[in-house]
């Protein structure tokens, strides 16, 4: 059993006088795919906050790659090797998509600023590489064709595929997806599916996925376990059999039943 | 011909100066309404090294502007720190535009050093004119072409475009916009120096509030996210008012009126977005280097 | 000990004019998130017609005070509806925001400044005789001012505290978006954000120009509310009028003990300074992104 690569401790946030995320504990060993779901409002999304600082954590710790990550900026947790998707797209909206899978890859810039000015052979060479690594990441999320065209311009699920791509150029350990298959039908779930199978193979990300389409959540979670929050607080973790057929995981989910019925 | 002179040397100033504001406005997204007060630090360092110390006017340029970016960056560092993301910078580049200009204005000594204060501050003449304005203005858009289409200003543009998600996929803001001022604080630091330089004098008067609308609406109408916009727009924002002079007290009033209706209607301004493409500028030369084969035949 | 004391009180007098102001920045700040330029505009007008109602058309000063806040209060509303308005509801960047605000303050302080005169002004009332405590003058004109800010900002406190619009109000602060799903109406917000934001600044206008003097120019004093705004801390009232005291009084003792020249240095080192120890200012929370 290999030493996990994300460990979250007793986990807490108080929002002026709601807790948000209560005392949440879990953890990941390296390469894992997990699910994270839950109604809406569970805490699921703040859960991905806390973990890189766009919300500070009232009590509790985050272990990555075991070291604490609680108070790094979150350029700093994003180099550390943390990259995520957002629930609602937050694309560079007038640059290319090229360009936003660009951004993933030269985050700290790969040459000096001296370097940028008078544009050296190495800096040349630097530029090319870039260029070559993110036409392959289009191509991973079979966005190439798509590559010079505004990100505002791309239809919806174009555009979330694009966010997969860019978090990847980020060059993370631990991949974090907010409800990628958001807004998607049927045949586009099917596809995400494969894409999202196709990555964790080849990259050998860590994940976590936060998703309400239940369909991709137990195609992609099978044989591993699937976490599910409410009101803040762990209701359940288990295998996606598990948790279909767990009561209190129905019951949030549908709310009470009436009486009678 | 003295006139057309004049036109060309104050408007390759302007541009100048606006290119700083451009990188900072409109590639990094930061308000700025203060950077006259670069021009006026940049100016005054230049103009004291020339006249008391005989330094060559290039590197007193240099030097004036390398003190305008250190003065950035300490205006810069703490506004840019706050998680609070208030409009700090803006408001602080204000403050000490004007505070300079006031100083500039009222003292007359600085140590032991006669700056004159309002009555400003005369220094040798005749070391600017249009040849050195036209190659300060091709070598200042050359760099900063370089700097917008490398990785770093890359950097910049994806902060102006949504600065969470940058900060999120490990860009480090603080960095980056300390950067971007920097350049810009330089760039209106040398500006304001070449503009001593062809006065012949240094005066608080031409560091108003005023000065850094002029820049600002270069950037505004020449363009958000492009260098030639700016480039175009600040020349003419120079060269149309000396032609229509009648116009020049209502200029303010319709910078005003301007701004809020390309806010509302086109934010992109005349040429946003639009970039220096240096292709054109290559293929033009090939046409010239092959038509001038001495044999008549194209060379390429 | 008598100038010091001295210079405590003209502090107070001119920090409680940065109060109002600063009150009427971080308002605008707090709910929209962006600097409003216009607010130099908005109290200049505000001075300049109480001036122009008193000195042309003969109305007592309490009538003409009036008029002028009234018609400040449509200035403001009417450029939140023409210049703001447009580009909230895209919700267009933070930048564009301040481009627009810049445009209209330019666009009527010049005005102003072609119609109205650049000269400076007194407003046209009697000078009293100041009021002595032991050998410390405080001016009448000044305690009014004190008075009428704090009533003012005693009143404001009430309305935001104390009354369902305030309620909504402070809803739309914290976060626009959950405000208007719960039924408030964001124009009507902004409305009321801006018809208080008319009142404030002529109020301080006008005592500012009786303090010193009118002129289309004077909103340049708005910038030392902003400062004092940050030094408190941004997105809190009751730190906004902290820092203006603070400011107000600090500056004073600068231009009286140092010399006049400075002052506007020094505010601009002090907020410098602050922000280097204090990143959020005095009283500052930090805040939260909503992803």
């Amino acid at each position: 059993m290999s030493d996990p690569i994300l460990n979250i401790q007793n986990l807490t946030v108080d929002f002026g006088g709601v807790r948000a995320v209560n005392n949440v504990s879990f953890s990941l060993t390296p390469g894992e795919f997990v699910g994270l779901i839950g109604p809406n409002g569970a805490g699921k999304t703040t859960v991905f906050n806390l973990i890189t600082n766009s919300i500070r954590v009232t009590s509790g710790n985050i272990v990555f790659k075991g070291k604490s990550i609680l108070g790094q900026s979150p350029d700093k947790i994003c180099q550390l090797g943390i990259s995520r998707t957002f629930q609602n797209i937050r694309l560079f909206p007038q640059m290319t998509a090229y360009e936003n899978v660009e951004l993933g890859l030269h985050n700290t810039p790969r040459y000096s600023l001296a370097e940028a000015f008078v544009r050296t052979p190495r800096a040349q060479r630097v530029e090319a590489d870039t260029r070559r690594k993110a036409h392959e990441l289009l191509e991973m999320v079979n966005l190439e064709d798509h590559a010079d065209k505004r990100a505002s311009s791309l239809p919806y699920g174009l555009q979330r595929r694009l966010e997969m791509a860019r978090a990847m150029a980020a060059r993370p350990d631990l991949l974090l997806l907010d409800e990628p298959a958001a807004g998607m039908n049927e045949d586009e779930c099917e596809e995400l599916i494969q894409l999202i199978r196709r990555i964790h193979d080849e990259m050998r990300y860590t994940m976590i996925m936060i998703e309400h389409h239940m369909k991709v959540v137990m195609d992609l979670c099978s044989g591993s376990r699937i976490y599910v929050l409410n009101l803040g607080s762990f209701l359940a973790v288990g295998s996606p059999e598990e948790i279909q057929t767990n009561p209190d995981v129905i019951k949030a989910y549908l709310g009470e039943r009436r009486n009678g019925n | 011909m003295g006139y057309i002179n004049t036109i060309l040397i104050l408007g390759g100033i302007n541009v100048i100066a606006a290119l700083g504001v451009s990188i900072l406005t409109g590639y990094t997204g930061l308000f700025t309404i203060g950077h006259a007060g670069f021009m006026a630090l940049g100016g005054y360092v230049s103009a004291i090294l020339i006249k008391e110390y005989n330094v060559h006017f290039v590197l007193a340029l240099i030097v004036g502007g390398a003190f305008a970016g250190v003065a950035s960056l300490i205006i810069g560092y703490p506004s840019f720190r706050s998680r609070l993301r208030g409009d700090y910078f803006a408001i602080a580049t204000l403050g000490f535009s004007e505070a300079i200009r006031l100083i500039l204005n009222n003292a007359k000594q600085i140590g032991n050093l006669n700056i004159g204060g309002s009555f400003g501050y005369s220094i040798p003449s005749g070391l600017i004119n249009v040849p050195v304005i036209l190659i300060a203005v091709l070598v200042a858009a050359y760099f900063a072409h370089m700097f917008v289409t490398s990785q770093h200003g890359k950097n910049c543009i994806a902060i102006a475009q949504d600065e969470v998600a940058a900060e999120m996929m490990g860009v480090n803001l603080l960095r980056t916009k300390l950067t971007a001022l920097f350049i810009s604080a330089f760039y209106a630091g040398v500006a304001g120096g070449l503009m001593g330089l062809f006065f012949a004098y240094q005066s608080p008067s031409f560091y108003s509030i005023t000065q850094s609308s002029n820049l600002l609406a270069a950037v505004v109408f020449g363009g958000i996210q492009s260098l030639i916009g700016p480039i175009i727009t600040a020349f003419i924002l120079i060269a149309a008012p000396q032609v229509l002079l009648v116009f020049e007290s209502w200029r303010l009033i319709a910078y005003g009126f301007l701004f809020v209706l390309v806010m509302v209607f086109r934010p992109q301004g005349l040429l946003g977005y639009v970039e220096m493409n240096l292709n054109f500028i290559k293929v033009g030369w090939k046409k010239m280097t092959a038509t001038k084969a001495p044999h008549g035949k194209a060379v390429h | 000990m008598d100038l010091f004391l001295q210079q405590l009180v003209s502090g107070i007098s001119i920090g409680a004019i940065y109060a109002l102001l600063a009150v009427g920045y971080a308002l605008v700040y707090s709910i929209y998130n962006f600097t409003n330029w216009a607010f130099d505009a908005f109290m200049a007008f505000g001075a300049i017609m109480a001036f122009i109602a008193i000195a042309s058309l003969a109305m007592p000063f309490w009538a003409a005070a009036l008029l002028a806040i009234v018609l400040t209060i449509i200035l403001a509303v009417g450029t939140e509806r023409l210049a703001y308005r447009p580009l909230r509801i895209r919700q267009a960047p933070r930048l564009f925001m301040m481009i627009s605000a810049m445009g209209v303050n330019l666009t009527i302080v010049q005005l102003m400044n072609k119609f109205f005169g650049g000269t400076f002004r007194k407003f046209p009332v009697e000078s009293v005789q100041p009021i002595f405590i032991g050998n410390v003058s405080i001016g009448r004109m000044d305690l009014l001012a004190g008075a009428i800010s704090f009533a003012v900002l005693s009143l404001l406190w009430l309305f935001l505290y104390r009354t369902k619009w305030g309620l909504a109000i402070r809803a739309s602060s914290i976060d626009v978006q959950t405000a208007s799903l719960m039924g408030i109406n964001n124009d009507a917000v902004a409305v009321a954000i801006f018809g208080l934001t008319g009142i404030l600044s002529t109020v301080a206008g006008v005592f500012y120009g009786i303090k010193y003097a009118v002129f289309p120019m004077m909103g340049t004093i708005t910038i030392k509310a902003m400062i004092a705004s940050i030094i408190g801390g941004l997105g809190n009232l009751p730190a906004a009028i902290l820092g203006s005291l603070l400011l107000g009084v600090l500056e004073t003792l600068v231009s009286g003990y140092i010399s006049s020249t400075y002052r506007d240095l020094f505010s601009f080192i002090f907020l410098i300074v602050i922000l280097l120890f204090f990143p959020n200012g005095l009283m500052g929370k930090s805040g939260e992104e909503k992803l």
